[in-house]
């Protein structure tokens, strides 16, 4: 723990923690003490794949083609694109820093401490948010799965199920030792493969092989301009990518797989969104899309494949929210504490529970927002807020790139570096915040608002915190 | 040479080493490995800031216990969400002849050896006589045949005891015992009741399943006193073909160093 006199001149909160670390493939070693590194490939691909999948395939759907006809296919599209575009620079700069935190650590120790500490809070909240959205959408699966069995509850029981399903997720967090990451594997296989069979199906049946083909109806009803409105709405659907980068501490091998895991999960979830959209959209038609609301999907499995189909449709969709939702709760938690090992918070914030062994602090600042959200009910404002907090992390991750390019600290070395530079990420950095653009009016007050307040709790409580170039 | 033995403790839970295993090993070069095991919830680093010193000073009590008896000392630490992962990432960085799974032991008389013809037979003979040459302690060695087995029991354990008493374990405190069973291991386990202690050896898994794959957690609920597991070599065909080099380069040089070698 020793740390250079000239660094680190924290205020009232604690200095910041800096280390002096070795990284090997499997394990990073703290002088006498190892940190096992034990999530590969397919581990970091399931967290991203499975952050992502819930809302793009399972929630969004029927909102998107409501807005934007089949057209919905090309903002998912435009999404994927941006997302690629950031999870190229958040690659390298992973590999440059293979440290827990993600996207704050590459933002803090690339443009230094307040751009640090207004992404650290925004990506803590911008998980609250996008959290928050997912339990709307599993109240929803779970109020449609028990209409299902003949149990039909009023309108806003929906809501009361996902709030009642936010405080058991976080206790169970809080409290649970079991590791759960073998399951997410599973859950993840087991949805990638329900849905395969039954895009595949879709797919053929709309260009005709299992009888008439379906009636073209306008690709974008609406014009162009929903198009790009509906890209910012459902770019919540590839938020994600870079949760992979807030474990990139346990992640084995960094160099290979982090890289791969980012890039390779955005590839596959755009691939499964723009699919889903057009055989959604051939199946039902977007109004009739618009009409089915957060399930739309189930009702598609429904005019495929009957009964059966709906529950297969109703079954993935509670399991990919659900695991949508623990995992932003969990990249969450880090958030918070990658900012109070840096001083940006309280040190307690990321205090362990010695009976449970789990951060029930970090938990309970994740979890207790969340659930007061989800009652809100507000799908859309949920989402837009999600991503616009984001969003500009996603902005930043470009610039840090572009500015750790041109003037390399001596510890600058990622083993990945990405092409196009510095082309690509100057765009993405455009994209990124060009998307916000294309937001409600409530849901950028409501980002601005939080940004403005990371600002003041900067300069309130870790004004003194230095962090530019302190790896 | 002193056999490497991998001592894990989970160091944060109590769990502490009982006088037998110390005694036992006070012959060895033990890497002890503290560790504690962590949620996916928790972000190691983060338990490191909050445990490490604490981990730390236990670890160093304990490797006090062992140095007290003449023992070779390494300590590490690691803070894990997969505890056989970084146990087995050690044992191959120190390259370790042999991990250690800790249970009750007051007092070290007896030492049940498990014996079967395979390619680490060499590796449990050279750790056991590393081991007990310097002590009094006895050894049993325990053949259990399956019963379609075409193994001659009485010739392994008696080449056996010879190279153990070459090693310096002399024939009286060496006793030999040969069982059939058509469930080895439940037989081992039961025999193994009346031993201060354990050892064996991972399964080559071409041959068999016998422990490989088991976690150290379910053999330490099997067999209710200390094991010692033998390390399999990684890569059975480097092994093998470590072995075919030696030869052959024993050859060049003369037909003497071949001598005492296993003729298999």
């Amino acid at each position: 723990m020793d740390r250079p006199l000239d660094e680190g001149r924290a205020g009232e909160g604690d200095p910041p923690a800096v280390d002096d670390v070795e990284m090997t493939e499997e394990a990073t070693v703290h002088d006498d003490t190892e940190l096992e590194r034990t999530i590969g490939l397919v581990g970091g691909l399931a967290i991203g794949v499975g952050t992502m999948i819930g809302a793009g395939i399972f929630v969004f759907p029927g909102l998107a083609a409501g807005e934007a006809g089949p057209a919905a296919a090309v903002s998912f599209a435009i999404g994927g694109v941006v997302a690629l575009l950031v999870a190229l620079p958040a690659s390298e700069l992973a590999t440059a820093m293979p440290r827990s935190g993600g996207g704050y650590y590459f933002i803090s120790r690339g443009l230094g401490s307040v751009y640090g500490a207004i992404v650290g809070i925004s990506l803590w909240l911008g998980l609250v948010f996008a959290s928050a959205f997912y339990l709307v959408g599993f109240g929803e699966y779970a109020g449609a799965a028990l209409a299902e069995v003949g149990i039909s509850l009023p309108g806003s029981a929906s809501i009361a199920l996902g709030v009642a399903f936010g405080v058991i997720l976080t206790v169970l967090s809080a409290t649970g030792t079991e590791n759960a990451a073998k399951l997410q594997n599973l859950i993840v296989g087991f949805l990638l493969l329900i849905l395969s069979v039954f895009l595949t199906y879709g797919s053929l049946d709309a260009l005709g092989v299992f009888g008439a083909e379906s009636v073209p109806e306008a690709f974008a009803p609406q014009g162009y301009f929903p198009v790009l409105t509906t890209a910012a709405l459902v770019f919540t659907s590839y938020l994600g990518f870079a949760q992979i980068a807030t474990v990139a501490g346990e992640i084995k091998s960094p160099s290979r797989n982090l890289p791969l895991a980012m890039v390779g999960s955005v590839l596959i979830v755009t691939v499964f969104y723009v699919v889903t959209i057009f055989v959604a959209t051939s199946a039902v038609g977007s109004e009739a899309l618009e009409g089915f609301g957060e399930t739309a999907m189930v009702e598609v499995g429904r005019e495929f494949f009957g009964t059966g189909g709906a529950v297969a449709i109703l079954l993935a969709g509670l399991l990919a929210t659900f695991s949508s939702a623990n995992a932003s709760i969990l990249s969450s938690s880090r958030a918070i504490y990658a900012l109070s090992k840096d001083a940006l918070l309280p040190a307690k914030a990321s205090e362990i529970n010695l009976r449970y062994g789990t951060p029930h602090i970090a938990l309970a600042l994740a979890g207790g927002p969340i659930v007061v959200l989800t009652a809100t009910g507000q799908v859309e404002l949920l989402a837009e807020v999600a991503s616009f907090l984001h969003l500009v992390m996603y902005g930043l991750i470009c610039i840090a790139l572009i500015v750790l390019r041109r003037n390399p600290p001596d510890w600058y070395d990622p083993d990945y570096r990405m092409p196009g530079y510095p082309l690509l990420p100057a765009v993405g950095a455009v994209s990124s915040f060009g998307l916000i653009a294309f937001m409600g009016r409530v849901s950028i007050a409501v980002g601005g608002i939080i940004m403005v307040m990371a600002v003041v709790w900067h300069r309130y409580y870790a004004r003194e915190v230095r962090l530019k170039g302190v790896l | 040479m002193k056999p490497t033995i991998i001592v894990p403790v989970r160091v944060l839970e109590g769990e502490g080493i009982e006088q037998g295993v110390v005694e036992l090993l006070a012959n060895a070069r033990v890497v002890l490995v503290g560790y504690h095991v962590l949620p996916e919830q928790t972000a190691p680093g983060q338990a490191r800031e909050q445990f490490e010193e604490r981990a730390q000073n236990r670890l160093t009590d304990i490797a006090e216990q062992f140095e007290g008896v003449g023992a070779t000392v390494e300590k590490r630490m690691v803070f894990t969400q997969d505890s056989d992962q970084s146990i087995d990432r050690v044992a191959e960085e120190v390259d370790a002849d042999a991990t250690m799974v800790l249970n009750p032991a007051t007092e070290m008389k007896d030492v049940l050896v498990a014996v079967r013809g395979d390619v680490i037979l060499d590796r449990i003979v050279d750790v056991v006589g590393g081991l007990l040459h310097r002590t009094d302690i006895s050894v049993t060695l325990l053949h259990v045949a399956t019963p379609d087995s075409d193994i001659d029991g009485t010739a392994l354990l008696d080449e056996t005891s010879a190279v153990l008493q070459e090693a310096g374990v002399s024939d009286d405190r060496v006793e030999s015992r040969i069982e059939t069973s058509g469930t080895p291991l439940d037989r081992i386990a039961e025999i193994a009741n009346n031993y201060d202690a354990i050892v064996l050896g991972e399964s080559n898994p071409s041959v068999t399943t016998f422990l490989f794959g088991e976690t150290s957690q379910k053999v330490a609920e099997r067999f209710m006193l200390p094991v010692v597991r033998i390390r399999q070599p990684r890569d059975i065909e480097d092994a093998d073909a470590e072995i075919a080099e030696a030869a052959e380069e024993a050859t060049d040089d003369g037909e003497d160093e071949i001598d005492g070698e296993e003729s298999e």
